[in-house]
């Protein structure tokens, strides 16, 4: 078990040491075996863990990670130095004031600083297989790369030493180990965006440090709150023992926010917006395994303390409201990476609701969210990838004829927009649990459960206009061409996006397997009482929520196979004849349309403001 | 069994019954231009002549889509009538739409497109209502499923009069009446997501309309609940609103009817969603 | 079954305006209303020749309308029929002769029933439409066959007259 743990840890770290000075034909092997040995680790190890395991370090790790600590500050604020950015500087200085604070009032004596349970393991999985599968792609894209050997060196190994800060991140209970590893991810994404050193990627990059930065900042005054009101020590177990305890609220507002901030909600989504610049991989990364899953999962290991206080209410409508906000400004984006990024930020804020209200449905319903928006935007994201790589395409309104130059890349972004909307795939059951949940919330918190399922609703339905807009481009063709041929974008792009498709269909065929023997003992141990999960007859009942599996099964036949047949079908005896236009013969170039909602973005910032102020306010009352 | 036998040969026969819904209408949308109209079984004329035509189209995708929209259609007023989930039904619904709207975007056609366009808009239009009104059921029931709904003494029409009239202002948007009829528009873009399919292709496309009309039927009978009377009470009614309505009024156009929508018929849910939440 | 008995039962109709001055095809409309009615025959004006059954072509055919004239009969299925409705359209009427002025559209696609009139009455077009009913019950779902032509087209009235070309295989035809 620990054997397993320490290679998460370590090997990650090490190949990543290695792919920085080994030459180029090594580490490709490298890569695709320490991606597969990494995946079945995870595997391994969430198999072998069901109650949490807890282990400490000895005390020359406890200085080695102060020592650490330190010297990241030092480098944001050489950072800040250098790239003379005031705010960057400021909050460096003010997270080592007051992390020398807390390192010099932090009792002596041996805390347990990690712990591992399923919420952990659940991670692992995600992590670790879908950043391996964006590591296999990333071999072939960064070899395209316009930048000297020894950076794309020096991506293959970033992007390893962030499985490896992610893997820890998970894992931390000591609150100052974990501020150690959640400022190690914003470095690895300070350095990924700013990766491509034009002045875009340089401005996005410090953007995305000092929103995180302020998200440290919010840790470390957790800590500081925790040792001030006298809990002892500070870590989540610690945090969750003492449950309802008075002056505990404000720590776990902090955590929250810390949490918000991460999760890219409104009015720190621009970090996430701004990553964009970096190549896509990085995007990828950030938005389906690592980074912004942070959030979903600090929410969700504090579920337990945060449900039912004025804190989650708060949270529930900020991310309700983010949910619809981010939906609407989607619809004024054309940049196809854009667009998934405010999907990502809206249904981030799904998730991160359904953590904070935290009864077992909703858990179920965060992490099945979790785990099939990775893999799906994962998807997409690596076909944004190949579209920008391979056929030069960056606009959305560009991808007019896709499906005949290139139908198998239209044919998985169709399936990937459909799998983030519609039954029966993981994410419409997620939405499905959540718009379930909320009705029953509506009746007992009334008006604030009304409001937060009219923003699900309705940023539901906008949602899917947008995808309806995206996949109606990459469908388009003309008869001309009825005969289906495949393009070939080579080895590495197509296996890893195959695996994917294969994840994806897998998945949701077996999903009532899934439901009961991956989410519902994950959901019970963030949820601290078992989650009931019966299969009686055709019916699947997750505490009370009923869920018909004939149903969805049907619908299973319906839409993945439908998509796939309606590509591979050809009715030969139909004759085929033009479009109708009227009787004319002209070429039209097909665009599509936008709203412009731009103007709606500062009020959406400033409504995000409200939101956060209004936290701090109810944990301080 | 007896149970299921009504509802599953609703499901059976809910092509024809759909037909003769459409060939009444046809009829008394006559009556009150004061015409005679056509026959009532003209729909099923139109169907066996379109079987008789020669098969044409524009791709096969595009074809294929199209029978797809039929068939999940009817699946997903199947999963109604039997009384499954609502929130289910709405977005197995909202499937068969998708797929529609995907047939529509699949071609290069013009007004195929516009016609797509128009009705993801309509989409985002009636979906948001629809739901606010599923979820206010819940609250009064404690349940999603319609099974409970049919079962249920009284009537919920009377719990929740002001998503009846949300509901009433969404159906021409749902079912392509005007002044809601963006989507379809003859006179203006042909058909919309229709215009592309001939003979055999457009027959699924066709009877879905039928469809249809038993789906929206359906959700106003909802709210008599296990009341029979009240709800064909219910049904003839909404059946003269809306032909009235189809006859007496002009086409707005889509941001108008998006304003309507959102505006009116959204916040009426929403004020009897309150209402119920307070109760 | 016969499906065949159902094709007069709905005839689905494409209104084209090849390019006359719109008299006809306020007739036409005339006939949708409730004085003439013409929905009680199961009749829909489309407006999309996918859908369409009959042609109902008003207008001589000009320079700029003939492509799209040919383009919309091509995309109608078979079986179909064309009704010439209006003197324009079944000769040129008025606008024979004229220089943007191609005659009657029985020179670009092959007509079933001619409809006279300047413009038609809307009786006259209802019993068009019967008589076009009647032929495309006979008629099949097999692609109308061109036929070779041999004489070459004469020049008449300042313009091209291509009716007689098919002369010769006239009988051919009936």
């Amino acid at each position: 078990m620990n054997f397993y743990l320490t290679g998460l840890y370590f090997l990650p770290l090490i190949v990543g040491g290695i792919l920085l000075i080994a030459p180029a034909k090594i580490s490709r092997p490298l890569v695709i075996l320490s991606s597969l040995i990494l995946s079945v680790l995870a595997l391994l190890v969430f198999f072998s863990v069901s109650e949490p395991v807890y282990f400490s370090v000895p005390h020359y790790v406890s200085q080695l990670v102060a020592g650490a600590d330190v010297l990241m500050l030092m480098y944001f604020l050489w950072v800040a130095l250098q790239r003379k950015s005031l705010l960057v500087g400021i909050l460096s200085v003010v997270q080592l004031a007051g992390l020398l604070y807390i390192l010099k009032n932090l009792s002596g004596g041996e805390t347990l600083q990690f712990m591992v349970d399923r919420l952990s393991t659940f991670m692992f999985l995600l992590i670790n297989i879908i950043s391996g599968i964006i590591a296999v792609f990333t071999l072939r894209y960064i070899d395209e790369e316009e930048c000297s050997a020894f950076r794309k060196k020096f991506f293959m190994a970033l992007l390893f030493w962030f499985i490896g800060a992610m893997n820890l991140v998970v894992s931390a209970d000591n609150l100052e180990y974990f501020f150690l590893f959640f400022e190690l991810t914003t470095l690895a994404s300070f350095l990924f965006i700013g990766f491509r050193k034009d002045a875009v990627s340089v401005q996005n990059a410090i953007t995305a440090l000092w929103m995180n930065q302020l998200g440290g900042i919010a840790i470390l005054a957790a800590i500081f709150f925790i040792m001030y009101n006298g809990y002892g020590e500070i870590t989540f177990t610690n945090l969750l023992a003492h449950t309802g305890a008075d002056g505990l609220l404000l720590p776990l507002a902090l955590l929250s926010i810390a949490a918000l901030i991460k999760g890219a909600q409104l009015p720190f989504s621009k970090w996430l917006l701004g990553a964009m610049v970096a190549p896509t991989p990085v995007s990828a990364l950030l938005h389906s395994s690592t980074m912004v899953k942070i959030a979903p999962f600090i929410i969700l290991r504090l579920s337990p303390a945060i449900k039912d206080t004025p804190v989650a209410m708060v949270i529930v409508g900020l991310t309700g409201f983010v949910f619809i906000a981010s939906a609407i400004s989607a619809l004024s984006q054309d940049n196809f990476k854009r667009i998934l990024a405010h999907s990502t930020i809206a249904l981030l804020a799904l998730m991160i609701m359904m953590g904070a209200i935290g009864t077992p449905v909703t858990i179920v319903a965060a992490l099945v969210l979790v785990l099939f928006h990775g893999i799906s935007k994962c998807m997409l994201f690596l076909n944004a990838g190949i579209l920008e790589r391979v056929f030069h395409l960056k606009q959305s309104s560009d991808m007019d004829r896709l499906s005949e130059s290139g139908p198998f890349t239209a044919l998985v972004m169709t399936i990937g927009f459909m799998s983030l909307l519609l039954p029966p795939f993981g994410a419409f059951i997620g939405k499905w649990l959540s718009i379930e949940t909320l009705g029953a919330l509506a009746t007992e918190k009334k008006l604030l459960g009304a409001l937060v399922l009219v923003a699900v609703a309705g940023g539901g339905a906008v949602l899917s206009l947008l995808y309806f807009k995206v996949m109606g481009l990459l469908i388009n063709r003309t008869g001309e061409k009825d005969q289906l041929r495949f393009e070939n974008t080579g080895p590495y792009y197509s296996a890893t996006i195959y695996i994917l498709l294969g994840l994806v269909l897998i998945t949701v065929a077996g999903l009532p397997l899934l439901l009961t023997y991956y989410f519902a003992p994950v959901a019970a141990a963030v949820h601290g009482s078992p989650v009931p999960v019966l299969n009686e007859g055709w019916n699947l009942f997750i505490g009370t929520m009923r869920i018909p599996l004939l149903p969805m099964l049907i619908a299973f036949f319906l839409l993945p196979v439908t998509i796939l047949l309606a590509m591979f079908i050809r009715f030969r005896h139909a004759d085929r004849a033009k479009e109708y236009m009227c009787g004319e013969k002209i070429n039209y170039s097909f665009s599509s349309f936008y709203f412009s909602t731009d103007r709606a973005i500062p009020y959406f910032s400033a409504a995000g403001i409200l939101f956060f102020i209004a936290l701090i306010a109810v944990a301080l009352i | 069994m007896n149970d299921y036998l009504i509802p599953v040969l609703l499901i059976v026969l809910a092509p024809v019954i759909g037909g003769l819904v459409y060939g009444f209408e046809r009829i008394v949308k006559a009556r009150m231009q004061r015409r005679i109209g056509p026959p009532l079984l003209q729909p099923f004329y139109d169907f066996l002549k379109l079987a008789d035509k020669r098969q044409m189209m524009v791709h096969s995708t595009h074809a294929f889509l199209g029978i797809m929209h039929f068939v999940s259609l009817w699946f997903a007023l199947a999963v109604l009538l039997l009384g499954g989930d609502l929130i289910l039904v709405i977005f197995l619904h909202l499937l068969s739409t998708a797929l529609l709207i995907l047939a529509g975007y699949s071609t290069r056609s013009i007004f195929s497109h516009l016609g797509a366009n128009r009705m993801a808009i309509s989409v985002l239009a009636y979906e948001p209502v629809l739901i606010i009104i599923a979820v206010s059921i819940f609250m009064i029931n404690g349940s999603f499923d319609t099974a409970l709904v049919f079962a249920g003494n009284e009537p919920l029409l009377y719990k929740m009069p002001l998503a009846f009239i949300a509901l009433l202002l969404v159906l021409p948007i749902k079912l392509k009446k005007s002044p809601f009829d963006v989507a379809e528009a003859h006179q203006e873009i042909t058909g919309g997501v229709e215009l592309e399919f001939s003979g055999l292709f457009f027959e699924a496309v066709y009877t879905a309309k039928w469809l249809d009309y038993i789906f929206c039927y359906t959700l106003v009978f909802l709210f008599a609940g296990s009341n029979i009377l009240l709800g064909l009470g219910l049904m003839a009614f909404t059946f003269l609103y809306l032909n009235a309505l189809d006859n007496s009024s002009a086409r707005v156009n889509y941001k108008q009817m998006l304003r309507f929508s959102l505006g009116v018929a959204f916040t009426l849910a929403f004020i009897n969603l309150i209402i119920n939440s307070l109760l | 079954m016969n499906l065949a008995a159902y094709r007069k039962k709905s005839p689905w109709i494409l209104h084209y305006n090849a390019g006359g001055c719109n008299g006809c095809d306020i007739e036409i409309l005339a006939c949708l209303s409730p004085k003439y009615d013409i929905e009680r025959f199961g009749m829909i004006n489309t407006g999309n020749p996918k859908q369409s059954d009959i042609l109902l072509v008003t207008g001589p055919v000009t320079k700029r309308s003939r492509e799209r004239l040919v383009e919309i009969y091509a995309q109608m299925p078979e079986p179909k029929v064309v009704i010439s409705c209006g003197a324009c359209a079944s000769t040129g009427g008025v606008f024979r002769g004229m220089y943007n002025c191609e005659g009657g559209i029985d020179q670009f696609i092959p007509v079933d029933v001619y409809v006279c009139g300047c413009g038609t009455r809307p009786e006259q077009i209802i019993d068009g439409v019967v008589q076009a009913l009647a032929i495309l019950e006979k008629k099949t779902k097999a692609l109308e066959e061109p036929v070779q032509l041999k004489r070459a087209a004469k020049q008449e009235e300042g313009q091209l007259n291509r009716r007689e070309l098919a002369d010769d295989i006239k009988p051919l035809l009936t």
